[in-house]
């Protein structure tokens, strides 16, 4: 039986990028929630940066998943207020599962939260992108069948870790469902095919850190 | 050098070609400093401009363009 988590999701939302995250970040939060886990929900104006760093301060976090904008050095909440910087509260998150569903944070701050003693990292070592139609789908952006694919490959890394697995089960099982989804695409006449070599660029630029076990 | 920018040329133009199949409705969120949504008309001013965003854009078509002999293909489909 798996043991219960605690788990911290961000999901900031003020404009259209955040508003896809943060409606895609739903479905991780109903699963975290089903799993008999203990879910905080730091939604909109609750991803703060006090509010990040009194939890981790706090409570004894198995996994933290980040949802919004970034940097090489920085992930940020509501309003583009930076959560986490390298150099300054990284160490906050030490022994923690951390997935980080923002551009660019492997880079640079995923290596430091590896460094001062995080137990997993996932995240992108350059911007992750996708494909929206907002026009149609601002008000429905479940149903956007443009943005789906990078959401759903992407939401299988928290999926996976909400349910208990390494960081490096969680990369390979969201790697198959890019590669699922490519293979999809591929042999079909579906209109959004066009988005493929912008999957394989976050598949690409997805890393995995972990500790090694002692 | 000439054969160079006459490649660099043929490639832009490529993925130009490619990047006008993108249906108009279609935006790409894109991170950075700026965090933008584009359409394929924005994507190929970038990609003529050869900003950081469109050498991105440009690797990402070469990319996958030099990798469909690799990619993973339904057997049954």
């Amino acid at each position: 039986m798996k043991a219960m988590l605690s788990i911290l999701i961000t999901r900031p939302r003020y404009e259209t990028a955040t508003h896809y995250l943060y409606h895609w970040s739903t479905l991780l939060v109903q699963v975290a929630n089903n799993g008999g886990n203990k879910v905080f929900d730091l939604e909109k104006k609750r991803a703060s940066r006090k509010n990040v760093e009194s939890y981790l301060s706090k409570r004894k976090l198995s996994v933290v998943i980040f949802n919004g904008h970034g940097d090489s050095h920085s992930v940020a909440g509501q309003d583009g207020e930076d959560l986490i910087t390298a150099g300054q509260n990284a160490n906050l998150l030490k022994g923690c599962v951390v997935f980080m569903r923002a551009c660019s944070a492997g880079k640079v701050l995923g290596i430091e939260i590896m460094k001062l003693g995080g137990k997993s990292f996932v995240g992108y070592k350059e911007p992750f992108r996708f494909y929206s139609n907002e026009k149609e789908y601002f008000k429905k952006p479940l149903e956007d069948d443009y943005a789906r694919p990078f959401f759903e490959a992407s939401n299988q890394v928290g999926v996976s870790l909400i349910k208990g697995k390494t960081a490096q089960e969680a990369d390979e099982n969201s790697r198959k469902v890019y590669k699922n989804i490519i293979s999809r695409l591929l042999t079909s006449n579906a209109s959004n095919s066009f988005v493929i070599p912008d999957l394989l660029w976050n598949m690409r630029h997805q890393v995995c850190y972990w500790q090694e076990e002692k | 050098m000439t054969d160079q920018k006459e490649v660099d040329t043929e490639i832009i133009n490529l993925v130009v070609a490619r990047l006008k199949t993108i249906p108009p409705d279609a935006h790409l969120s894109v991170g950075g400093d700026e965090t933008k949504t584009m359409n394929s008309e924005d994507l190929i001013v970038e990609v003529k401009k050869q900003s950081e965003i469109g050498k991105q854009i440009i690797e990402s078509q070469l990319f996958f363009l030099r990798s469909l002999r690799d990619l993973p293909i339904e057997s049954n489909a």
